[in-house]
């Protein structure tokens, strides 16, 4: 019979969780769908994010450097900038998703501030 | 039979179809009507001749045209269709009569009142979408969607209304119902017949009926109303109102402002319904476009080309959410995420759509949205023009980037579900391929001159070049830096998190001062009344009183005895009867 590992104890004398490699709080990845490994599995690496920021910035870079080769025939006389589509869509972009920190104080209310917080319609299946 | 079917209203058809939906008890039997309708609809749409009246009646006086078809409700009438197609697929794994029927008679009502060749048929197809479609709300079965059903049907019903107050006012002027384009503001019935519009096309201030409805409805509910009601309000607008110069700021602003309703949003089904706004906007611009009564031919084709692609993907942004719905039982951001991990036919559907709805180059959107944008361009109106691509970049925002991103990745939520039932798949699989197809440039038989030869004026889109390198590199620029916004938002933590919460939108107004009036009220009613009744009472009894005491056997007239009271009272009538004569004389 083995005995169990000792408890470890902090040096105020409380007890403290052993430490394990295994990542708590995530679900095992047994049940994924065979398609998803396939179509999206590249999503999970590690470096997938800083790869895409930068085949995104790399991308800006090439379309914002090919526009003054290009024949436009813009009428709007701000359009004639370089580059101005994407600025204007940086920019539009990011003050619709900043003006969500000041607008979500204002507007949020509770769940049930119109007494319906209970929406769900009675045609789902409702798998959990 | 073949004549008589020829001159049957397709929509017709179908609303007929779709009440005999609503008595069949076999499954299978109701399924098989509600998928051959709408093709044999389309067979029969297709044959018709253009620009006669196919079938007239005369009610009360009235001549009304039931069945006219003209290049602008050909294609209008082609989207419903296709859209009700998808939605029976959609539909088949569930088992609601009341549902499956209702959802065919809301389509074909709004067929029919788009092949409604004067305004009285209009007006009453136009009701009917409003009766049958409420259904797809009550369906949901919950308390809130019920009371927003309610309120629905009011708003709806108001609509319906003013349309028919309008259209008496335009009889009464002209002796006509024609659909003629209205040139002006100041002729009779124009004004309420704007409103009308207005309201069914959800116009700012009206808008919430939308955001309150949609997303109470029932899974299939929402997918089915997201295709018909604004478009026809759409098609509306173009029929009688095109060139109106108001309409370009209206439907600029209605571009705009639903963006910051939608970043906030955590009902994602919510979000799709602000983005309906916000994609109907960029329809109404158009409309609004060029000279008072006719408009502008390149607009007005960008206006038809982005109602049926937006039907489409709007349609498969809605079953994406629905399938999620059904899985999960809920849309709302902060609860989902990592489900591409469980759905990933979803997901990829659910990409499809949102690259259409942000007019990636090859998807729909782009070939539909491109005209609207250079129309306004070229009519010098810069700030508009500005303020769509902003919207652009909105869109691209809350339905290409937010409704992917925050439900399929993101934050893993856990949640293992299963993948979404077959017919679900089938249907967006379908709706993703007529996204792409429309939106190619043209390859082995597919690209958007299907949809180019198909618009109102099919000569004036044949000319136009959606894909020139100077607008697939700008519309690009656009995109990939406001993608580029959002990865730099995210990784330095300033993109708001997702949070439970109901958001303020105008429809607090009516629903908590509005309706706290209406009780308000209804108290003071319920206290003045009975205190006004007693008040009444009292004068009645108090009235009653005084005639019984004089003229009651017991009275006054009766005490002092017969004669003497009778010789008292002729003398009287006889006084009176000698003055009376005396004066006539």
């Amino acid at each position: 019979m083995t005995l169990p590992p000792p408890i470890e104890r902090d040096t105020s004398g409380r007890f403290v969780k052993p430490e394990t490699d295994e990542p708590v709080g995530e679900m095992a990845d047994d049940d994924m769908h065979p398609m998803a490994r396939l179509l999206f599995g590249w999503v999970e690496a590690k470096r997938t994010p800083m790869i895409l920021l930068f085949s995104v910035l790399l991308l800006s870079a090439i379309l914002i450097m090919v526009d003054p080769l290009l024949h436009r025939h813009d009428e709007a006389e701000i359009a004639h900038i370089t580059g101005f589509y994407g600025i204007w869509g940086f920019g539009s972009f990011a003050l619709a998703v900043l003006s969500g920190w000041p607008l979500g104080k204002l507007l949020r209310r509770s769940e049930d501030y119109y007494g319906e917080a209970e929406t769900t319609p009675q045609d789902v299946e409702g798998d959990q | 039979m073949n004549a008589l079917l020829g001159q049957l209203n397709p929509g017709i058809l179908m609303i007929l179809a779709g009440l005999a939906g609503c008595l069949v008890k076999s499954r299978r039997i109701r399924q098989v009507l509600m998928l051959v309708t709408p093709i044999l609809s389309l067979v029969l749409l297709s044959v018709a001749a253009r620009g006669v009246d196919i079938s007239a009646g005369s009610i009360m006086g009235l001549d009304l045209v039931l069945y006219r078809v003209d290049s602008l409700s050909f294609i209008f009438a082609v989207a419903f269709l296709i859209a009700s197609f998808l939605n029976a697929i959609y539909a088949l794994h569930t088992d609601d009569r009341l549902q499956d029927g209702m959802a065919l008679a809301y389509a074909g009502a709004a067929i029919a009142a788009t092949l409604s060749g004067d305004l009285m048929t209009l007006f009453i197809f136009w009701e009917i979408t409003a009766v049958s479609s409420v259904f797809l709300i009550l369906r949901a079965g919950t308390k809130a969607a019920y009371q927003a059903a309610m309120r629905y049907l009011g708003v709806q019903i108001l609509s319906g209304v003013l349309l028919l107050y309008g259209l008496t006012q335009v009889y009464t002027a002209t002796g006509s119902l024609n659909l003629e384009a209205f040139t002006s503001f100041d002729q009779p019935g124009a004004k309420l017949i704007f409103a009308a519009f207005a309201i069914k096309a959800a116009f700012p201030f009206m808008h919430n009926w939308l955001q309150d409805a949609y997303p109470k409805a029932t899974v299939i509910g929402a997918v089915v109303l997201s295709a018909f009601t604004t478009k026809l309000a759409v098609y509306a607008f173009a029929r009688l109102f095109p060139g109106f110069d108001v309409l370009i700021w209206i439907g600029a602003v209605m571009t705009v402002f639903p963006v910051f309703f939608a970043v906030i949003e955590n009902d994602l089904r919510k979000v799709l319904s602000y983005s309906l706004n916000n994609q109907v906007g960029f329809m109404i611009c158009a409309i609004g476009v060029g000279t008072a009564g006719i408009g502008s031919q390149l607009a007005l084709n960008g206006a038809a080309a982005h109602a049926f692609a937006h039907i489409i993907y709007k349609g498969l942004l809605f079953m994406s959410m629905g399938a999620v719905l059904y899985r999960t039982g809920t849309t709302k951001a902060s609860e989902l995420g990592g489900l591409y991990k469980s759905m990933p036919w979803t997901t990829v559907f659910c990409i499809i759509g949102a690259m259409s709805i942000s007019a990636f180059p090859l998807f729909s959107g782009f070939v539909a949205k491109s005209m609207t944008m250079s129309a306004v361009a070229h009519e010098g109106l810069t700030v508009v023009w500005l303020m769509l691509l902003f919207a652009s970049a909105g869109v691209l925002e809350h339905s290409g980037i937010k409704i992917p991103y925050f439900t399929f990745f993101g934050h893993d939520s856990g949640k293992r579900v299963k993948e979404a039932p077959f017919n679900m798949l089938l249907a967006m699989g379908l709706a993703a391929f007529i996204c792409i197809a429309i939106g190619l440039p043209l390859v082995g038989g597919f690209g958007y001159t299907w949809l180019y030869g198909m618009l109102p004026y099919p000569d004036v889109a044949m000319a136009y070049q959606p894909f020139t390198l100077a607008h697939v590199v700008t519309q690009l620029q656009l995109l990939v830096l406001a993608i580029l916004a959002f990865m730099l938002l995210k990784r330095f933590g300033l993109y708001p998190p997702e949070r439970p919460g109901t958001i303020l939108d105008t429809d607090w107004l009516l629903r908590k001062p509005g309706y706290g009036f209406a009780k308000w009220s209804g108290t003071v009613w319920n206290k003045a009344g009975p205190a006004m009744t007693a008040v009444a009472m009292r004068l009645a009894a108090q009235t009653y009183n005084r005639l019984e005491a004089t003229f009651s056997p017991r009275g006054a007239l009766a005490r002092g005895g017969l004669t003497n009271s009778m010789a008292l009272w002729s003398a009287v009538l006889l006084g009176l009867v000698m003055l009376v004569v005396l004066l006539a004389n």
